[in-house]
């Protein structure tokens, strides 16, 4: 694993079955994926497996994607600066604001295609378009 | 793993443990659960046959990281001379406590230039008694390297050892339930708290209650090591991840 | 030895309030390590939930608004209900998943309410009622995400009770699965998952349970 150039995205949610779409359609698109059900699952994956890219639901258990992100931000270098794609199905401009002020770099609101999720999980995580 | 007709009841129990845990009021529904693996539900099945399972170095890994991380952590951030406390909840018959001495003794340089503070509460009192006299059988020393036994134990009757005493009076125990808020406050703040394999057999309530309690046994910075199969995840967001080169522990934020 | 053995060690740090008044001023004004310390202690007080729904109102510690959502939790009275279950429209994501937390973590006294946070006008309360249901006793739950599936307008709320189907639902949700991805068709997520949801409802009836 030390050798692969794969990019590498990690799932943050609490819903079984998106992870699955999201980690069959990322897969699918060359990218190596993990999971975590929520923000605290997450930020200990982070310590562990380096990711380029974060796919992140707001509402969940424990750790909220929002809470989780501005505590990402407050990490050290070079997690604190992993690129988030922030998917929920919330679609309130104020609280598509409270992620972005958390420092989500983009969001979508759910539920995502597949095509849409490629194209932004590339272009997020700098891989080359397929 | 296999069962014998005679290890019967022993299954019944903690399937019937694992039901109430997960508020499954039916083995159909439990079973749904444990095929679906809710919430990890395969990983707390296999716990459950497991956890009385002790012995002394258990999770060898958290107790290199205690020495060559947690402390000299903690050393920063005290007051000099104050006592290193240390506390293992639940302690059940002490392999863990005595574990923590003996490899603080064998393992951590500056052991002779602190006080040192182990501390090993139970909610069973036969297993805290059982602490105290600190006699165990051969199967507890699978992982403990013979010349330690030797150093540490002496031969008893029967194929049992027992600490020595010197070993013996460096540990205190307790009875605590660590869901009730009095008793928990009772044993002061510690430095590192060992809690496994406990937390995830409660029920939502009980499990923020024991959570909180024990943030309150933390100084401010004080790092709580979980089970090596268990995350705060599932429990709760008080504490922050952090994470050394031997192990992934937990840490009441410092002020 | 070096390891030194003493009684067990110092005086606890924060000595609980000793009665309600004093409880409550402290809640209301004192430092973070009171406030936090009289919410806890304020789960022996069924009494004192229109004093934690104020200081949760106020509260700006997470901390502290943790422990007065376990307080209300562990209270579980339809007073505490309420005041906990109104966070779950609460544009704060953490206030959400703290009431949500809380809920779950109340059981059965959260119920008679569930069915109803299911109908709400608002399709992200629905979608988090979704997350509540799952934790009841599947008898129950099923039957609710079938009526809500059979008619709810909104692909997530949808998706979310699917999601929990797919862990609980038995063979009487099939054929409302096939309903609900017959007026989904053009959103393959939702195809998805109920193609994987009955799936795994068909296999685990299948094989017989023990």
């Amino acid at each position: 694993m030390a050798n692969d150039a794969r990019k590498r995205v990690l799932i943050v949610d609490d819903a079984s079955l998106v992870r699955l779409y999201y980690r069959t359609t990322l897969e699918n698109a060359g990218l190596v994926v993990g999971e975590a059900l929520n923000g605290i699952e997450a930020l200990e994956q982070l310590l562990t497996v380096r990711y380029d890219l974060l796919v992140v639901d707001v509402n969940m258990p424990q750790m909220d994607g929002i809470t989780f992100v501005k505590s990402l931000r407050g990490k050290s270098a070079p997690m604190a600066s992993t690129p988030v794609l922030m998917s929920s199905s919330e679609a309130h401009a104020m609280r598509i604001a409270a992620a972005r002020a958390a420092g989500a770099n983009f969001y979508i609101v759910k539920p995502l295609t597949q095509e849409a999720l490629v194209q932004y999980a590339l272009l997020l995580c700098g891989a080359p378009h397929g | 793993m296999t069962f014998t007709q005679a290890k019967r009841y022993y299954v019944e129990r903690r399937v019937v443990e694992r039901m109430t845990a997960t508020g499954s009021d039916s083995f159909e529904d439990y079973f749904g659960r444990l095929r679906s693996d809710v919430y990890g539900e395969i990983e707390h099945f296999v716990n459950a046959f497991t956890v009385n399972e002790t012995y002394f170095y258990r999770e060898e890994h958290q107790l290199a990281c205690l020495s060559s991380d947690l402390l000299p952590a903690r050393l920063q951030m005290k007051p000099p001379g104050e006592p290193i406390r240390i506390w293992s909840v639940p302690c059940s018959t002490g392999e863990e406590p005595y574990s923590i001495a003996i490899w603080l003794l064998e393992n951590w340089p500056l052991v002779d230039q602190h006080d040192i503070e182990i501390v090993g509460s139970d909610i069973d009192t036969n297993a805290v008694s059982a602490a105290r006299a600190g006699m165990y059988v051969k199967r507890a020393f699978m992982r403990l390297p013979p010349y330690l036994l030797e150093k540490y134990f002496e031969p008893e009757q029967d194929d049992a050892w027992k600490i020595i005493d010197d070993l013996r009076q460096s540990v205190h125990f307790t009875t605590a339930n660590i869901v009730d808020r009095t008793q928990t406050n009772a044993h002061g703040r510690f430095d590192v708290i060992f809690c496994r394999n406990v937390l995830i057999y409660f029920d939502e309530t009980s499990r923020r209650r024991a959570a909180e309690n024990l943030y309150e046994n933390l100084f401010p910075g004080g790092f709580i090591c979980l089970g090596h199969t268990e995350s705060m995840s599932r429990i709760s967001p008080l504490f922050d991840v952090a994470r050394f080169a031997d192990a992934i522990v937990y840490q009441r934020p410092p002020e | 030895m070096p390891l030194v053995r003493k009684p067990p060690g110092p005086p606890p740090t924060t000595a609980p309030a000793s009665d309600l008044a004093a409880m409550l001023q402290l809640l209301a004004g004192g430092s973070d390590e009171e406030r936090w310390s009289a919410a806890r202690a304020a789960a022996d007080v069924p009494d004192s939930v229109a004093a934690l729904g104020e200081a949760l109102a106020r509260e700006t510690s997470t901390r502290v608004r943790q422990a007065i959502f376990t307080s209300l939790a562990r209270i579980a009275t339809p007073q505490s209900v309420d005041v906990v279950r109104g966070y779950l429209r609460s544009d704060d994501a953490h206030a959400r998943t703290d009431a949500c937390d809380a809920l779950i973590a109340m059981g059965e006294a959260a119920w008679p309410y569930l069915g109803t946070l299911l109908r709400d006008h608002d399709a992200d309360v629905r979608a988090l009622a979704c997350g509540l249901v799952r934790n009841m006793p599947s008898e129950v739950a099923v039957p609710l995400f079938c009526e809500l599936l059979n008619l709810e307008p909104d692909a997530n709320v949808c998706a979310a009770a699917i999601d929990a189907l797919a862990e609980i639902g038995g063979p009487e949700a099939l054929p409302v699965l096939e309903r609900c991805h017959e007026r989904f068709r053009a959103t393959p997520f939702l195809a998805f998952a109920i193609t994987i949801a009955a799936d795994r409802i068909r296999a685990q009836s299948a094989s017989p349970r023990a």
